[in-house]
Order: C-alpha cells, then structure tokens, then sequence
C-alpha cells in the first residue's frame, strides 16, 4: 500500500473536523514549491486534489500558516506562533488555520499525524 | 467543491498566471530528456531512431545516476516541467525510475511515445502517478500505412492495443502525426481517428528536418518522404483548426518589420531562453534540432549550471557574416513562414546561416496562400 493510498484510507474513514489541540503534517505524496515567492503545491500521486494536471497556489496567510505545519506542533500552538508573528488577535489566527486545516484535508493534501499508520 | 477558496487557488496549467512572470526572468521552465536514440519502430522519417538493440547507442546513453545528477540541476535552476522522449523512452530498462524520481522531484511530466510498447505495468504506474500528458504519433490507421511507415511487422497492433489500453483506463493522451509521403492519402483518417480519441489537441506536422547523426542515407529517406510545398499548403489548409488559426494571424504573419534587418544575431526566436534540451547521451542544446558543433555542450564533462548560465549566452550570441544569408533571409518579410533556424539549416547544410531553398519555397507557398485567404476576407 503507498503512502497515499493510506492517507486516503485514513482520510476516508475519518471526519473531516478539524480539531485545534491535534497535530498535522502534509502528506508524502506532493511537493511543495517556492515560485517567485508564490508558494506551489504539486501533487506526486493520485488522488491529491480533483484534478490531476492542476497545480494549486497558497496566498500569502494559507502560506504562513502551511509553513508551520511541522507534525509537531497543534494548530492551537501554531496560532499562538502565528499571532506573534503577525501581531494579530489569536481568535481571527485560529480561524484562519481551521478553515485552510479543513481544506487541505478535503484535498487530502494533509494529514492528522495522531491518526497517521 | 469550490475550485478556489480564500487560501487556495487551483487553474490549469494554460491559466497558470505564473507563466508570464516567469517568462520575464531567466529561468528554466522547462527541459526535454531523450532518454534513447533507440526505438522498436524503424521509421522512414525519423531524425533520431537507432534499432532497439544497439548496443554502441546503450553504452552512450546517460546512467540514471547521470540523469539524476542533471534533473537535480535542472530542478534548482527552476525547472517545472520535463519531456520524457526519444527514440522510444519505454525501450529504457530504468525507465519508471527515472520517471518517479522526476516526480518525486516535483516535475510534470510529458511522455512522448509510440505507445507500442504500453502494457498493464505501465496502466497501473501512471495511474498511481499521473504523467501531466502522454502524446503518442499515430502513422497512420490502416496496418499497410502504419507498417509501412514504421518498418516493424506487428507495429500496428501493438500501436492499437497500447492505445487502447491508455485510453480504457482513462489515461490522458494527445496526439500527434507527421504528414509523409506515405501516409498522405490517409490524413484525413488519421486527423479523425486521433480527435475521437482525445479531448486535449490532435497536432500534425508537415516539416521533417534531417538527422541529428547526419546519416546521409537516412536524410535521403527523410527527402523522400517530404511533402512538395504546394502539398504542405493544401494539407495546412484542408486541416480547419489550423487554417482558421493561420487565417486569423495572418496579418501578422507577413510582417516586414519583422525581418531582422539591421542585426547579424542568429538567434532570434526564444532556444535557450525558458528551456533546454539533453541528448540521450549528455550532450545540452539550447533546442532540440540545435546540433552545430559550436551549440552543444557536454554535460558528462561539465555541469548543467555552467551551460545554462555560460554556454547559452555564448551561443545565443553567434552572429553571421554571411552576405548571402544576411541579404536574402535576414531580410525576407515571410521569414516568419518559413522553416528556415539555425538549428533546422545546420542539419540540412552544415552551416547555420545557409539559404535553404526548400524552406523557402514552402514560406513563399504559404504566403500566396495567405494572401489569398486575406483577399477572401
């Protein structure tokens, strides 16, 4: 079984409720790049995403916060990173992370590490 | 599901905006890897082929430790997308694991292929991960035309049932073909057969230019097999998609302005700007068909970063003192309609800034065709 089709598996058999005291990683399975700033994601395997021949852009904010997703730290402890680094009010930062959190994993594109095999 | 949502943008890569920027930088977009000179099919036109089983030609040919260290620097430099072709790539006994290193790389990747040698191995690969295209050249859709285009008994089956087999499994291809001497009769079939069987583009090509190994008795087969100017024009104009295309752009294709007048460059057009390209057995080129002898550059003895940022300069910086070229094509207001390049010349003359008199036959064809068309208008 590859990587992906486990973290389909998982992804399948899981809500998609994103949960700010877990920790998440993006999967094996894409890479990510940084274009003239702009920050690209390709996908490697199938399944990634709805179409295979599209490459998908992060805006800044999507960016920063894809940055931190290290497989260490929970989303909350992201947001507290983040309201330092941008010095903006937590509860708006937490948000933010929720929302791309739960767009990432309906793209299967990350992973909850808790569940990961 | 949204395409886009506030965070992330998703679009094919034609309305991939980053294009445009990155065309104003010098980077490498893009590269073609020839993986083999070798091929199972022996065909008539072929600037390339060697046979399947050359045993000189597969010592020549780049290790996949050599590819690795090349797609390693291509990919630093930029690189965003990569041409897997030939010969036929498939014959490469490596072949998935140059392909997965690529995309482990995070390349997209175009396969050039024949399809002959498709089996459910391959399915299964490319499904798992999914090449950006697979364009494969349909010779033709009778046994007699294909085979004898191909000179490999048992080519045409094999050519429909890889075919079928991408297509079933829901594989993205494109086609191509080259409009020969041989297949002529049968372009319009083929032009069917290859648009039923793909959404994406169905392209053909009437230009052959000649051997990059200069092989003389295969050139002759090539110029053999070349179409009279006249003939290109009526297949170019039969073809509704490219005529339109041709019609629209028309004015702008005969343009005085756009003859070079005053500049003894060779290059003009766009070789070595965005891209690259590798010989199956190290050699870099600023284009494909770009194989004079001061335009190559070996990479087995160098590295990717000094041609890219030393070589291309150099070469894109070639000019000509020739009187004959710089009077009659540097000026030539069709130049745009011609065949004539640097790369195309070379192989047919040895030089780069040589008048070609087919070239130019086929541009004068083309503009009485576009005049005419332009007095329709």
């Amino acid at each position: 079984m590859t990587s992906i089709e486990k973290d389909t598996k998982i992804i399948s058999s899981m809500e998609l409720k994103v949960d700010l005291n877990s920790v998440y990683l993006p999967v094996r399975d894409l890479i990510a790049k940084d274009i003239q700033g702009e920050l690209i994601i390709i996908p490697i395997a199938s399944g990634l995403g709805d179409l295979e021949s599209e490459i998908f852009r992060l805006n800044e904010t999507g960016r920063a916060i894809w940055d931190k997703f290290d497989g260490k730290r929970t989303l909350k402890e992201i947001a507290k990173d983040l309201s330092l680094d941008f010095k903006g009010c937590p509860e708006d930062i937490e948000k933010d992370i929720t929302e791309i959190t739960e767009e990432l994993l309906k793209r299967r594109m990350l992973i909850e590490v808790n569940n990961k095999l | 599901m949204n395409k886009d949502n506030k965070y992330i943008a998703q679009s094919p890569l034609q309305d991939f905006s980053l294009w445009d920027r990155l065309k104003l930088s010098r980077r490498v977009i893009s590269f073609d890897l020839e993986l083999t000179a070798r091929c199972n099919n022996n065909c008539r036109h072929c600037y390339i082929n060697l046979l399947a089983g050359d045993k000189k030609a597969m010592l020549k040919e780049l290790t996949f430790g050599q590819i690795k260290r090349i797609v390693d620097e291509a990919v630093t430099l930029g690189g965003l997308w990569c041409l897997l072709t030939g010969g036929e790539p498939l014959l490469r006994d490596d072949f998935f694991d140059i392909y997965l290193y690529l995309k482990k790389k995070g390349l997209l990747i175009s396969v050039f292929t024949n399809a002959t040698l498709i089996t459910k191995k391959h399915i299964d690969f490319f499904k798992r991960y999914p090449p950006r295209d697979i364009e494969i050249t349909a010779y033709g859709t009778s046994k007699k035309t294909y085979e004898r285009i191909t000179r490999a008994a048992g080519s045409f089956n094999a050519f429909m049932k890889g075919l079928n087999l991408l297509l079933e499994h829901g594989i993205k291809v494109r086609f191509k073909a080259v409009a020969l001497r041989s297949n002529i009769h049968e372009l319009d079939e083929i032009s069917r057969f290859c648009r039923e069987r793909t959404k994406d583009y169905f392209r053909f090509d009437p230009f052959l230019h000649l051997r990059f190994d200069r092989n003389q008795k295969r050139n002759e087969e090539i110029k053999s097999e070349r179409l009279s100017p006249e003939e290109i024009v009526a297949v170019e104009k039969k073809d509704a998609e490219r005529y339109q295309a041709l019609g629209k752009g028309c004015d702008k294709l005969i343009m005085p302005e756009l003859a070079h007048t005053n500049c003894n460059h060779l290059f003009h057009c766009g070789a070595g700007n965005l891209s690259f390209s590798v010989s199956y057995d190290g050699f870099f080129r600023l284009c494909p068909t770009l194989w004079h002898r001061d335009c190559i550059y070996d990479l087995k003895k160098g590295n990717l970063n000094k041609a890219w940022q030393d070589f291309i300069p150099k070469v894109r910086d070639i000019r000509s003192d020739k009187k004959e070229f710089l009077e009659k094509c540097r000026k030539c207001p069709i130049a745009n309609l011609c065949m004539w390049c640097p790369g195309h010349t070379d192989l047919e003359t040895g030089e780069m800034d040589s008048f070609v008199e087919y070239f130019c036959k086929i541009a004068h064809a083309r503009m009485q065709e576009l005049n005419t068309y332009k007095g329709r208008c």
